[in-house]
């Protein structure tokens, strides 16, 4: 069996498997709070659309770009591999024939494509709830679609290296915890290229600066000391990140061994 | 046929002692556990790392003639009153901590028991289902405490030392109870706290994840209706709010939130609540399988 | 006959512990029976064989390639692991359904295979059934149908029968024989001395991480010339029939069977004994119910390795 193909019926298998979970509705349902909180704020602001819009953005920034993406990518990134050795399921994966790497590709795409549909449903119907009086303005539709664009990147590049802790450490959650929670939250506020040594960094570039209708104060926390990086380097940059750390788990996945603790 | 007697055994004619604190080998495994994780240390020695800010900041208060050229424009900020370890004891960062240590030593308490089975061989023996919990609890009492009262109670030791003199201690002869009071309230909510999300699942990992997520999702949540509705009460949603609410007023300063400070503590008793039925009916020996 | 698996000079260390010490090992085909205490080293042979684990010293090869990073290989292999874990949240026939799409079989073949190995298994009615619900049994019998579902030349199973009852056991013991029948090479390990008797007669004894014998359990038994052969002998008068073997010097020990019917004797040279124990039964005209050899099976012979 080729590479290319294991990859398929791995992804098919997983994604398959990831659907149905409870954990999975868990966070499926963590994505109707910006929902609910879209339908309230529009019956509290109800024909004030520069602040709906810049209340969108908030949502957006805050609750999808700095918790709900990094939360999915965590916990789905590190359980590519480290759910298979907690669960003692990796003698049932690694002695078919499939290359390992192609386990690796195949959890990590199928985690990411039900990451990104949760998001997606979460991110349109808030993001539509909220512009609801504008539906018939293409623009809003390319914002919306730049808006998934980053997300989605966001979540790709997480998923791999949270992925990569994953394979190569026992406690990768904690690590995952200190470096979303902490490193990422304080790191993006420091001043001059330090901020660059964080991926939200990147994901916020990628942002348009104005909220759809004018306003903008209520970016002035997120976007605050945000030097941008040009967004063509920011999408590879991040392109990058994932592609490096895949490769990284990948790499440590072919060649470690892994013990199930007795 | 030989008597018992000439075999050797003879019958032990004394009174059996029931153990008085049967929860005791659980709290001890849990910390023993605990302390087995290499990392665990590791995070646990890094959680005093504000102590000791905190601890030289008490030493520079009593020398500002030495750090003079260092504090200058700040010495106001170094002053050693109750506001002080107030800001201490509610700084986000080391509530961070908290949650950190307890995500670390506490989070697979009872989730690894569900994983395992284990609940039948604890009920199985004379163990009540509150000695199991308090037993568990207690492991969150022991980490929680240690971070908290133990350097207040340095702090106010320490004080008097460099000051030399009593002063401080008849000026605030209630902040000693303030201190365990908020240690105790903190002991006792993170403990209500961490066990009713390790109650939730059988994998420690998920587990983990949820004691942060809702920590941090409840501060989000916070700031995006803060933001939207600009009104204080909002701060009721926030698991730190509340806990910092809640300090101001043991230790008598104002609230940082214009909400009073007993509606935090109804949000954050109400919270321990639900978590004490869920874990009432979570923790028994038979599983039921729908 | 060229071996199917062969493993030589293997070692595996955990750390400062030793998993296997140099074991050198041929495996053929037909079912051959992996016998250990727990802790002996039987798994990690087992993990060693089967690519999860990489050998510190030494190599083990499947049909000539080796298992470690060779996902080819395990075309050929079957492997039943001896966790009970799963994907809880499948039914027995997505499980293994699902696990046998890694083998590039098209959609129809994948259902017609899961189908056949559920039927093997006599889990058809239950196929549709999450596993999460399943008994133990249940549990074993679907491990061991996502094993053979592509149709292994190599089954490996690791502790198969643990948990099953009886009847189980029965039924699992035809299904290995089977696979023997259909010109497999089948590998089982077990700690329960009787499940591996019941199913082969070649064995690999496993103790402390290395091999203390293996063949077949009578030539294992005679290779043991420290330990004399048990002889039991049941008849209408045994007091008299072994009073004719007292003088006799190759008798080590004699006792009696407490039912008064039975006389055990301990011997080096057992077809000696049996030469003049039927010349002893014509002279005497005692009548000899049963003869039968008490040591003559697995237990003891791990017994006297062991001891050794």
């Amino acid at each position: 069996m080729t590479t290319k193909r294991a990859v398929r019926e791995v992804f098919g298998f997983f994604f398959s498997l990831g659907r149905r979970t409870g954990k999975t509705r868990v966070f499926a349902l963590l994505g109707l709070v910006p929902v609910i909180l879209a339908v309230v704020l529009r019956v509290v602001l109800h024909g004030r659309s520069g602040d709906i819009a810049a209340v969108f953005t908030e949502i957006l920034m805050v609750f999808f770009l700095q918790f709900y993406i990094v939360i999915l990518a965590l916990f789905y990134g590190t359980s590519v591999a480290a759910e298979e050795v907690e669960g003692r399921t990796l003698s049932y994966l690694i002695t078919r024939p499939v290359p390992k790497p192609a386990i690796i590709l195949g959890k990590y795409a199928a985690y990411s494509l039900l990451m990104f549909l949760m998001v997606a449903v979460s991110l349109a119907l808030s993001f539509f709830i909220m512009n609801a009086a504008r539906l018939g303005d293409a623009r809003l539709y390319l914002t919306f679609l730049s808006y998934l664009g980053v997300l989605g990147l966001g979540i790709l590049a997480y998923t791999a290296f949270f992925t990569f802790l994953g394979t190569l450490l026992k406690k990768a959650i904690l690590v995952g915890l200190v470096f979303g929670f902490g490193w990422e939250n304080v790191i993006q506020y420091f001043p001059g290229s330090t901020q660059r040594f964080s991926v939200v960094h990147f994901l916020k570039s990628l942002l348009p600066y104005r909220p759809m209708g004018g306003g903008g104060g209520g970016l002035a926390l997120l976007l605050f000391r945000l030097e941008p990086t040009a967004p063509l380097v920011a999408v590879m940059i991040l392109a990058v990140i994932a592609g490096v750390f895949l490769a990284l788990a990948c790499g440590v996945f072919r060649t470690k061994e892994y013990l199930y603790e007795e | 046929m030989a008597t018992i007697r000439e075999k050797g055994y003879s019958h032990w004619a004394g009174t059996l002692c029931e153990r008085r604190y049967p929860w005791w080998p659980i709290t001890r495994t849990g910390i023993r556990l605990a302390f087995r994780k290499k990392a665990f240390k590791f995070v646990f020695a890094m959680a005093f790392v504000p102590s000791f800010f905190f601890l030289a900041s008490i030493y520079i208060s009593e020398r500002l003639e030495d750090f003079k050229a260092l504090v200058r424009s700040r010495e106001a900020l170094i002053s050693v009153t109750p506001k002080y370890f107030n800001e201490f004891f509610t700084l986000p960062f080391f509530l961070f901590l908290i949650i950190l240590v307890l995500a670390f030593a506490a989070a697979g308490l009872i989730s690894d028991d569900l994983k395992h089975n284990s609940l039948q061989l604890y009920f199985s023996r004379p163990l009540h289902k509150k000695d199991y919990l308090l037993g568990k609890m207690s492991v969150v009492f022991f980490f929680v405490l240690i971070i908290t009262a133990l350097p207040g109670l340095v702090f106010i030791i320490f004080k008097l030392i460099f000051a030399g003199s009593f002063k401080f201690f008849l000026d605030y002869p209630w902040l000693p109870l303030s201190i365990l009071g908020y240690s105790a309230f903190l002991a006792v909510f993170f403990a209500f706290y961490v066990l009713l999300l390790s109650a939730s699942s059988k994998n420690t990992r998920y587990v983990t994840i949820l004691i942060f997520a809702t920590y941090f999702f409840s501060d989000i949540l916070f700031g995006i209706l803060y933001e939207t509705f600009r009104k204080p009460a909002m701060a009721l949603f926030s698991i730190r709010a509340n806990l910092q609410q809640v300090g101001a007023f043991l230790f008598g300063q104002k609230p940082r939130y214009a909400v009073p400070a007993v509606w935090s503590f109804i949000v954050l008793a109400g919270i321990c609540v639900l978590s004490a039925v869920i874990l009432s009916r979570k923790t028994r020996s038979v599983e039921v399988i729908k | 006959m060229t071996a199917v698996i062969a493993a030589s000079n293997l070692s595996k260390y955990y750390g400062n512990v030793l998993g296997l010490n140099e074991v050198s090992l041929d495996i053929e085909s037909g079912i051959t029976g992996l016998l250990g205490p727990n802790g002996a080293g039987k798994s990690t042979f087992m993990k060693l064989i089967t690519g999860q684990m990489k050998p510190n010293i030494g190599h083990v090869t499947v049909r000539g390639r080796k298992a470690w990073n060779n996902p080819a290989v395990f075309r050929d292999i079957g492997f039943c692991p001896e966790n009970d874990v799963f994907y809880e949240d499948m039914t027995g026939l997505e499980f293994v359904a699902g696990l046998l799409r890694f083998y590039g079989y098209s959609a129809s073949e994948i259902k017609e295979r899961a189908a056949k190995a559920l039927d093997i298994v006599e889990l058809t009615k239950d196929k549709d059934r999450l596993i999460r619900g399943y008994s133990r049994g249940m549990r074993q019998r679907v491990k061991f149908a996502q094993a053979i579902a592509h149709d292994p030349e190599i089954v490996i199973l690791d502790e198969p029968l643990n948990g099953l009852d009886p009847l189980g056991k029965r039924k699992f013991i035809k299904l290995i024989k089977e696979f023997k029948s259909q010109g497999r090479t089948v590998l089982v390990s077990s700690h329960v001395l009787p499940e591996i008797e019941a199913l082969t007669s070649r064995v690999v004894l496993i103790h402390q991480g290395k091999i203390l014998a293996q063949g077949d359990i009578p030539y294992i038994r005679e290779l043991i010339e420290a330990h004399p052969h048990m002889i039991s002998v049941r008849s209408s008068d045994p007091r008299a029939l072994a009073a004719r073997f007292i003088g006799d010097r190759s008798i080590q020990k004699m006792s009696f069977g407490a039912d008064g019917r039975t006389f055990v004797v301990e011997t080096h040279k057992r077809d000696d004994f049996f030469g003049r124990l039927t010349g002893a039964v014509l002279e005497g005209g005692i009548e000899v119910e049963e003869i039968s050899s008490p040591d003559d099976n697995l237990q003891a012979v791990f017994e006297y390795l062991v001891g050794k």
